[in-house]
């Protein structure tokens, strides 16, 4: 045997020479022992007489038409139907010769065992189309949830309405001192539950689409809100000490709601896990061009660990059980600063611990 | 002749149309299943002399756009069929001439009964009504040949979900055509590719044959696997007044294997 002939028939792969029509010539030793057909048996024939229906059908629409287009087809994936009744799965290389004359006349073929790589490569579509499918339950289930928090907040509103206006009305009734002082504390639950609710819906609302909504309006000063806020949270712990600073001269172009409820929550953190002996101090101040509201408190500072997840939803720290809050406080007064152009940071020691705001005016 | 106004160029573009060509008449190539409006660089150009041409990619194949693949709609040959009378109005074709390759002879055919006045004449290439053999009818494949298509298409099975974008060679027998182009011939999409596949080879439309009002040609292929030759002489009977010519072409794909064959035929005919 010459040295080509050799390279033919022993060659790493099967190698098929067939007529542009798909009748074979030549099949090399390598084919013949891969597949089990006797020589006789292959040429002569056509090639798709060794294909299972899909391959035939895959050789008459797509592989011999492309050969008619480019002259030739790389990396097809066929399967052989072997002498034995099983199936080779292949790789399988084609491309046009010609002739002396310089005619197209032939196909050269050159086909490659993949039983492994098949079967890795099915596996790895299996795993990505379970992976798909899981993304796609989970994102139903955390929808479906957060439409659930959305409407049972909503929902909530209205009992604590009635509450609240209840609450009034027995104020104006002649009320014992006892009973004045429960009407504070229902009182003050409410103002809580209310920022509870608040905080859940912009969450639930925000993850569902569009984060957080400002209305701006730089007419109306800022300064009657953050009082008000800190009235309503003084009212809630009347033996806290909060002091506060307000000095705020320039027109500030914000949401007050959003800032209030900011504040709201920054205060309601400092007097829930802050020293109960110490002042809770409020400063709120715009020069330089920009706004800066801080709140301070005493106590343990926050463990470094805790300090990088401060921000996240959910997120409660080493909170004892019995304290109210759903954690979400932090996490909305970030997104309103991040929604103003702002930042929400924080510093913590043995002195103190203080949650500053700041953003640019205008 | 077909002013197209703004709401049908998404209709163009859908479909991912080439117009070329000057005449008073239309000739639309439709191509068959596994490929796109490429399969005919070799036989459409004859024919810009003297028709106006149009060749396009149906929802799901070559450059057609994808993302309005309904799989409802194309649960059957009907909803492909509806999309050739869209776009054969949208261009104003009236008594034109509709070319059909493989499964888009029957989707002509329905075309045409929906809308008798858009083709006077209809050119079936190797067209097929029903592929699984029944009782006195030779179709070319057992239920349980097409079932295991069927099965093996289902399972996404690397040969026909591999995305293909090859780069076309000018073919050197025809330096003319030589550029090269880049384009998704025979990009199978593996979701649309199993669909298209149980519409056309689950179909039967034999009784559809009956009743065509424009003058039909029937292109066959001696040895065709997909479509044999017993189902084109069935196509010919059940079709009166039609035209048989059997083409010495093997293979399922005479526009390309036998480019001058089939541009003769079809010009002797239009």
């Amino acid at each position: 045997m010459s040295a080509s002939d050799d390279w033919f028939e022993n060659a790493p792969c099967g190698l098929i020479l067939m007529k542009r029509d798909g009748i074979i010539l030549r099949a090399n030793r390598t084919f013949i022992a891969w597949t089990g057909h006797e020589l006789q048996s292959l040429v002569g024939k056509r090639l798709p007489d060794f294909l299972p229906i899909a391959g035939k059908i895959f050789y008459d629409t797509h592989f011999a038409p492309l050969m008619h287009l480019q002259e030739h087809f790389d990396e097809v994936a066929l399967d052989f139907a072997c002498a034995g009744g099983n199936r080779m799965p292949a790789l399988v290389n084609a491309i046009e010769g010609r002739d002396e004359e310089g005619r197209p006349g032939f196909i050269r073929l050159a086909i490659f065992r993949t039983a492994d790589r098949r079967l890795y490569e099915r596996n790895l579509l299996d795993a990505r189309d379970r992976a798909e499918e899981t993304v796609r339950v989970e994102r139903e289930v955390s929808e479906l949830r957060e439409q659930f928090i959305a409407v049972l907040g909503h929902d909530m509103r209205n009992p604590l309405a009635s509450i609240a206006s209840g609450m009034r009305l027995l104020g104006k009734e002649p009320v014992s001192e006892r009973g004045r002082r429960v009407i504070e504390l229902v009182e003050g639950s409410v103002i809580r539950a209310a920022g509870l609710i608040d905080n859940v819906l912009d969450f639930a609302r925000g993850r569902l689409g569009g984060g957080l909504t400002l209305s701006r309006d730089a007419r109306e000063p800022l300064e009657p809100v953050l009082r008000q806020v800190v009235d309503e949270l003084r009212s809630i712990a009347p033996e806290r000490i909060v002091l506060a600073e307000y000095e705020l001269d320039d027109p500030i172009d914000c949401d007050r709601g959003r800032i209030g409820q900011l504040l709201s929550n920054l205060l309601g953190n400092a007097l829930t896990h802050g020293a109960k002996d110490k002042p809770v101090r409020v400063l709120a101040g715009s020069e330089a061009g920009t706004l800066r509201i801080s709140v301070a408190n005493g106590g343990a500072p926050i463990p470094v660990a805790t300090m990088a997840r401060l921000f996240q939803p959910f997120f409660r720290g080493q909170v004892r059980s019995n304290r109210d809050g759903l954690g979400l406080g932090l996490h909305i007064a970030s997104e309103i600063a991040k929604a103003h152009g702002g930042v929400l940071e924080v510093t913590s020691n043995r002195l103190e611990t203080r949650f500053t705001f700041t953003m640019p005016l205008a | 002749m077909g002013l197209i106004d703004m709401a049908d160029q998404g209709l163009v573009q859908r479909f991912a149309t080439r117009i070329t060509g000057t005449g008073a008449k239309t000739v639309m190539f439709a191509h068959g299943f596994g490929c796109d409006q490429a399969m005919w660089r070799y036989v459409a150009p004859a024919f810009e002399r003297d028709f106006r041409v149009v060749l396009f990619d149906f929802v799901g194949a070559g450059s057609s756009d994808l993302s309005v693949y309904d799989p409802e709609n194309y649960a059957s040959l009907a909803g492909y069929a509806d999309d050739v009378v869209a776009l054969a109005k949208a261009l104003g074709i009236n008594d034109g001439i509709f070319v059909g390759h493989s499964v888009s002879g029957m989707i002509g055919i329905l075309a045409s009964k929906q809308a008798p006045e858009l083709f006077g004449k209809l050119v079936l290439v190797g067209p097929s009504p029903r592929y699984i053999n029944d009782a006195d009818y030779t179709g070319g494949f057992t239920a349980e040949q097409i079932e295991e298509l069927l099965d093996f298409l289902d399972s996404n099975h690397m040969g026909w979900s591999q995305a293909m974008a090859p780069v076309i060679m000018g073919n050197p027998d025809r330096p003319e055509l030589g550029e090269e182009l880049t384009n998704s011939f025979c990009r199978t999409d593996p979701e649309i590719a199993k669909r298209f596949a149980r519409a056309t080879f689950l179909s039967d439309n034999r009784s559809d044959l009956p009743g065509i009002d424009a003058e039909v040609l029937i292109l066959q292929c001696r040895s065709d696997a997909i479509a044999p030759i017993e189902v084109g002489e069935h196509v010919h009977r059940a079709i009166a007044g039609s035209r048989l010519v059997i083409l010495d072409a093997t293979g399922h794909c005479p526009n390309l294997s036998a480019p001058e064959e089939t541009i003769a035929a079809i010009k002797a005919f239009v």
